[in-house]
């Protein structure tokens, strides 16, 4: 399946220290043979600080062969840098953590600067030696420390540039040091960081092409970063659909990384699972759906086929043949090896989801082989199924015929409107909330007040509100 | 010099005894006042005549060894320069019959056309001719009378007459004051002027004889001459014309440039005889550079264009240039320069920087070359023989075009690269590959050639990519515009539509293609409309439908594409737009065909709009169209009472979308199939076989709308026979229309059929399905307000359209129009606002005009 793997892809995406866990993942998998992954770890430990590593993976490459003499070098010129940088960052650190001088900050970071500088002489120049500590405690693989001084630097630090830079160093220690709670948190000051630069000088043909360019290169950077977190943080499926269905980085994912489709398209399978959210969940499937179709061209492979095999061409058995080979996909791939269940499980349910709308009778042999299941273990699924949904009340077993009876009668009308009508409060709210968001002038809240008027129209109309999650929404 | 004198001084003496004959018999104070002028007169005609009159008399002797080369040398003056004479006694005689006749228009023309001619023997340094003088006076003395006579007569002269009379006055008092000496000298003694006139040119006469018997002893003395003897032998004719002569003639060539009676012909004839001169590559470049440029003056109309073989004079000329260029670093011809003095000859080792720089702009030629070539083919009959003629001149022209570029490349010449890519760009975009290889082919067969051929780019995609990727880096927006638009072009035109799709959007020409330039205009209708095509033939039915419906929408193709003149039906155009209009068009080789493309654009709105006709159940809805243009034609189709056999284009597509309606699959097949036009596009097979595949596919989907009413079931092995497609496909189509809620209906597997579930709507809940979809169209158009606001920055709940999801927005209105009634409304404002964005081409541009 080495034709599937995007390690190759992804890697110049990340930084070096962010890919040492993507090739210690091929290891495991054997897509690759082990000395060719083995001596790429060894060219990725060999331009960072981490000398024994990079010496431990040298002997693991060549065991009988000579260390090289750089590495003693470097671990000397290492060692002592580490202790010079170490006695300049100390010396703010000391400043910074006494208590009196805690509770004198305030949240103007000038008036702080300047508080440090008349009390303690703690100049600009000193505390950039956070940064540099930071950042060289990253380099040679410690990154908790880093990840200290990096945050002790950003509440400092008047230097947008550094502040950004330090920003990324941060999110690339906690994703390393599996914070990921923390790594969450700096994704989307990282995230706001970037939108309100776009923001700032907006994509117009006659702006500056470097700045666009700029943006778009940082959001490729942060949706790949982002992978680590969003596949590892609990609620980070639901996120990342979030995240990536927004335009602006759909927009980045359509440029620049189509390959980062393979990832939506199973967030968006796993998203079902996810309880609560079923409206949502069928919306991100459909926008994912309508993205996969589109790229195409660009990007294919078995996870993506399956959803256009299932809900563009409606041909069930592509969809499992694809289904089969993007098990092995995901088994493989770094991120998703460990909702492999799960996304089996999803797209099972899609199929036979899709598979029961469509038809009024099903042979359930036939239907447990679309899913690749036994027969036996088909029937105990396709029950559990009927239960578990909607379908509950529509489908009966007939067990002599071995068929499913699904007999749904045609919507009535006042449903259908309101099945039509049932997405213009989510969609009027989102629209407030972007209001809210821009400046609040009199002319888009006429805007907001004519969508909840529509609603309220409708309301009236019925007879009875929209569906009841829809005004769950509002009251929120 | 002292041997010039020489020669000058002998002849003198000879003048000398018959001046002082005259003396005798004339007033010695007058005499002498006439003597010393016209001393000084002939001296200084002497300065500048010397060297010529050697020259040539040089050549007379060399060309006839015997004795009698007196006789000879007489003959040969005379056709130089008496036929002049002739000419001008003949306009004299003219004059005297009008005069007669008291016609004094024809005198006006006569006395111009003289007065030309004398101005011409002076800027020769010839004497003015006695009989110049002779006629001047006695005209002076005839217009004075007629003057009188028409004050004493009653009768009147007519007004055209009596104004050139009065025109006359005034020329022959000029003149008079001109030539006031000559006159004087005349009046007084008539015999006594036309000897000494003789005189003056009678040193030529006798000159050679003398230099004859001494011509030994000069060869020998100075060798610089024979050089000049052997350039001038080969000039045959242009016995003036002498290296060193070349920069004053070019500025007096110069200051003529432009001016009122100057003959164009004659300047380039003096100009080429001059180049034949030329030595140095000073010299060659400068002649080369007023050559050129004097025969791009030639034709000073707009309207009509360079005779061919002036543009390819001009085409050789321009090669010549380069080559010297190319050849010798030393020069180089710039469009700003230091001030230099033009009348010396400059070498490199005189300038400071060692490189002699002129004042002169190849891309200039370059695209005057260019230019005159497309207007020649836009004013040749595209049908006959010359333009096919003609446009095999665009091989040379692009070879000239490829080394100007390569010439730019060695001088590191930034903007002016730019522009000579662009033209080369201009050639090549909108051919196909195997015109291309023969441009290039000839193109490379020279050393001297540019940095980028497609034998370096190994295809012509690459070929373009390189040169379009100079121009996007070059900071000149136009041009950059244009080689994006080229290079849209180029790769829609290789099947290439994805790649030609998304850098058409990425590009966001389409916010701003409204307000530029015509021309750009022109290019962006072009690549849009080859894009369509581009889809089409690539099988992405509703994309070339979405595509080219901007563009007939408009109902002004031929238009908008360049390729004829619209007529316009509620006011006509003024003469100067029509002009510009006519400027404007393309030549025919590059027309995108127009009919293939009307064939392209409405086979794809039948195979998009059928369906959705058949899928809406109420009049109401079926009044919204995807295509009007194409549903204008269908209505009219169906109010035919008669229809014959189907001839036209349109009446094939007409004829199928009808069969496609009542489900006949096979009839709508073979009708399409059989349209002529197909043979024009390329891999026409292909796409016929395409268009089979999608007439099955839609017809299948007509039919289940169509008739799903009057069935229960139907069984899915059936509709795949009758519609000869798999059973998967049909299963495959059925489920999506079932997905879609497109078709009440689900599949019953086990029978194989597929069951409708249909009801019918009763009229209450009809509207109020309307009216639902009338919200959310509200709310959509809201959200798009919001995001023009608001800028790209929503969340996802906001599907944002336009904006940043540009190409998204693009899509999913495509998408949206498939999917057919339910959105149809919205897609179509949208569609709407797209078509005025074509219409706007050229419409705002002629307001701004008018």
């Amino acid at each position: 399946m080495a034709e599937y793997d995007l390690t190759k892809t992804i890697i110049p995406y990340l930084d070096r220290h962010l890919a040492f866990p993507l090739l210690a993942h091929l290891v495991e998998t054997n897509i690759f043979p082990v000395e060719q992954v083995r001596a790429a770890q060894y060219e990725l430990a060999k331009g960072t600080n981490m000398v024994d590593y990079a010496v431990n993976l040298f002997e693991q490459l060549h065991p009988d062969g000579e260390v090289p003499a750089e590495f003693s070098a470097k671990r000397e010129k290492a060692l002592s840098t580490n202790e010079r940088l170490q006695q300049e960052a100390q010396a703010v650190l000391d400043v910074i953590e006494k208590p009196e001088v805690a509770q004198a900050m305030r949240q103007d970071k000038n008036q702080n600067l300047q508080f440090l500088k008349d009390s303690y002489g703690v100049t600009l120049e000193q505390i950039h030696a956070l940064y540099n500590f930071g950042q060289f405690q990253y380099s040679y693989g410690n990154y908790s420390g880093a990840a200290d001084y990096l945050y002790h630097f950003r509440v400092l630090s008047t230097d947008n540039e550094l502040n950004t830079s330090a920003s990324w160093g941060k999110l690339a220690s906690d994703i390393l040091t599996g914070k990921w709670d923390t790594a969450l948190e700096e994704l989307n000051t990282l995230r706001e960081t970037i939108d309100s630069r776009a923001a700032s000088t907006p994509l117009l043909p006659s702006s500056s092409h470097l700045e666009s360019r700029q943006s778009l290169y940082s959001r490729a950077w942060l949706t790949h970063w982002s992978l680590f977190v969003y596949f590892n943080h609990p609620s980070g499926r639901a996120l990342l659909l979030d995240t990536f269905l927004s335009p602006a980085y759909l927009n980045t994912i359509q440029t620049a990384c189509p390959w980062i489709l393979r990832y939506l398209a199973v967030a968006a399978v796993l998203a079902r699972s996810a309880a609560g959210a079923s409206a949502r969940a069928r919306y991100a499937l459909r926008e994912t759906v309508k993205i996969v179709q589109m790229e195409e061209y660009q990007y294919a492979d078995p996870v993506t086929r399956f959803l256009t095999e299932l809900y563009v061409q409606f041909d069930f058995e592509a969809a499992q043949r694809e289904l089969a080979q993007a098990d092995t996909v995901v088994t493989d791939d770094f991120f998703l090896s460990e909702f492999r269940d799960e996304f089996l499980d999803n797209a099972r349910y899609l199929i036979s989801e899709a598979y029961c709308r469509i038809h009024q009778r099903i042979d359930i042999s036939d239907l447990s082989a679309r899913l690749n299941l036994s027969p036996e273990e088909g029937e105990k699924w396709i029950v559990n199924l009927i239960r578990d949904t909607r379908m509950g009340a529509d489908a009966k077993i007939d067990l002599e015929k071995n068929v499913i009876e699904i007999n749904r009668p045609a919507l009535p009308i006042y449903q259908s409107v309101i099945e039509k009508t049932r997405g213009l409060s989510i969609r009027t709210q989102a629209m407030g909330a972007a209001m809210a968001r821009a400046v609040r002038n009199s002319k888009s809240r006429v805007v907001f007040h004519q969508a909840m008027f529509n609603w309220m129209f409708f309301v009236s109309i019925n007879g009875k509100g929209p569906a009841y999650e829809d005004v769950k929404y509002i009251s929120k | 010099m002292s041997d010039d004198d020489a020669v000058e001084v002998k002849p003198a003496p000879s003048a000398k005894p018959a001046m002082s004959r005259f003396l005798r018999t004339a007033g010695p104070d007058s005499a002498s006042s006439s003597e010393t002028e016209t001393e000084s007169e002939s001296d200084d005609d002497e300065d500048e005549q010397e060297l010529p009159k050697k020259a040539g008399s040089r050549f007379l002797k060399g060309d006839s060894d015997e004795d009698e080369s007196d006789e000879d040398v007489k003959r040969i003056v005379k056709s130089a320069r008496d036929k002049r004479l002739e000419e001008m006694e003949a306009t004299g005689k003219t004059m005297d019959n009008a005069l007669k006749i008291n016609d004094w228009t024809a005198i006006q023309n006569e006395f111009d056309k003289l007065t030309r001619m004398v101005q011409r023997q002076q800027n020769m340094s010839e004497p003015v001719p006695s009989f110049f003088i002779r006629t001047l006076a006695s005209l002076e003395a005839s217009v004075n009378d007629a003057l009188i006579r028409e004050k004493e007569s009653k009768k009147k002269m007519n007004a055209l007459n009596a104004r050139a009379l009065t025109a006359m006055k005034q020329k022959v008092k000029k003149m008079t004051k001109e030539y006031e000496q000559d006159i004087r000298s005349f009046q007084q003694d008539p015999e006594a002027f036309e000897r000494e006139y003789a005189v003056a040119v009678a040193p030529e006469v006798v000159a050679p004889s003398r230099q004859k018997k001494s011509s030994a002893k000069l060869a020998d003395e100075d060798e610089d001459d024979e050089d000049e003897f052997t350039t001038v032998g080969k000039g045959g004719k242009g016995v003036q014309y002498t290296p060193e002569g070349i920069f004053k003639h070019l500025q007096q060539i110069q200051e003529a440039r432009g001016k009122k009676n100057t003959d164009r012909a004659d300047q380039i004839r003096t100009l080429e005889k001059l180049l034949a001169v030329a030595i140095t590559p000073y010299q060659r470049i400068r002649v080369l550079l007023a050559l050129i440029s004097s025969r791009f003056d030639y034709n000073a109309s707009l309207s009509s264009f360079m005779p061919p073989e002036l543009w390819s004079a001009a085409q050789r000329e321009t090669d010549q240039l380069i080559e010297i260029l190319a050849l010798d670093a030393a020069y180089a011809v710039e469009e700003l320069t230091e001030d230099y003095d033009e009348l010396i000859e400059r070498t490199p080792e005189d300038e400071k920087t060692g490189i002699v720089r002129i004042r002169g702009s190849i891309i200039s030629f370059i695209d005057r070359l260019d230019d005159e070539f497309t207007r020649s083919l836009q004013n040749i009959d595209p049908h006959g023989t010359e333009y096919v003629e003609r446009l095999k001149d665009e091989k040379g022209l692009y070879c000239t075009i490829c080394r100007a570029q390569a010439l730019c490349e060695l001088r590191k010449q930034v903007d002016p690269l730019a522009r000579v890519i662009m033209r080369r760009i201009e050639h090549i975009y909108s051919k196909p590959d195997a015109v291309l290889n023969v441009l290039e082919m000839a193109a490379t067969a020279f050393d001297f050639k540019p940095s980028v051929t497609l034998q370096s780019a190994s295809s012509s995609a690459v070929l373009m990519h390189t040169l379009c990727v100079h121009l996007y880096q070059s900071g000149n927006i136009l041009l950059r515009t244009r080689a994006m638009l080229s290079h849209i072009y180029h790769h829609a035109l290789h099947n290439d539509f994805y790649t030609a799709r998304d850098m058409l959007l990425m590009s966001h020409l389409q916010e701003t293609i409204h307000s530029a330039d015509v021309a750009t205009q022109i290019v962006y209708n072009r690549a849009v409309v080859q894009l369509g095509l581009c889809a089409f033939r690539c099988g992405l039915i509703k994309e070339a439908q979405s595509t080219l419906h901007d563009i007939f929408a408009t109902q002004r193709v031929k238009e908008l594409l360049a390729q004829g003149v619209h007529q316009q039906k509620f006011y006509t155009l003024t003469p100067e737009q029509e002009k510009a209009e006519k400027q404007r068009q393309l030549p025919f080789h590059m027309h995108i065909n127009t009919e293939l493309l009307e064939a392209a654009f409405l086979v794809s709105s039948m195979l998009v709009e059928i369906p959705v006709l058949a899928s809406m159940d109420s009049e109401e809805q079926k009044r919204k169209a995807i295509s009007k243009p194409f549903r204008r034609l269908l209505d009219f189709a169906d109010r035919q009472v008669f229809t014959g056999p189907p001839e036209s284009t349109r009446d094939h597509i007409m004829q199928a979308s009808k069969a496609l309606q009542s489900g006949q699959w096979e009839q709508c097949r073979d009708l399409i199939q059989d349209i002529k036009i197909w043979s024009l596009m390329p891999e026409a097979a292909s796409v016929k076989d395409m268009l089979a595949k999608r007439i099955q596919e839609e017809g299948l989907r007509t039919y289940l709308f169509t008739f799903s009413p009057h069935y229960r079931s139907l069984s899915l092995s059936l509709l795949s026979s009758t519609f000869s497609l798999p059973p998967r496909s049909v299963s495959s189509i059925v489920s999506r229309m079932i997905w879609n809620e497109e078709l009440s209906a689900s599949l019953d597997q086990s029978s194989g059929v597929v069951v409708f579930h249909r009801v019918d709507l009763s009229r209450s809940q009809q509207l109020a399905q309307t009216l639902a979809d009338r919200i959310n169209v509200m709310v959509e158009a809201n959200e798009k307000v919001l995001d023009v606001r608001l800028g790209g920055g929503a969340s996802w709940g906001d599907r944002a359209e336009g904006g940043k999801g540009d190409k998204r927005g693009e899509q999913a209105q495509e998408r949206r129009g498939g999917r057919g009634e339910r959105r149809g409304a919205g897609t179509r404002g949208a569609r709407a606002a797209r078509g005025a964005r074509f219409a706007q081409g050229l419409g705002s541009q002629m307001a701004r005009t008018r």
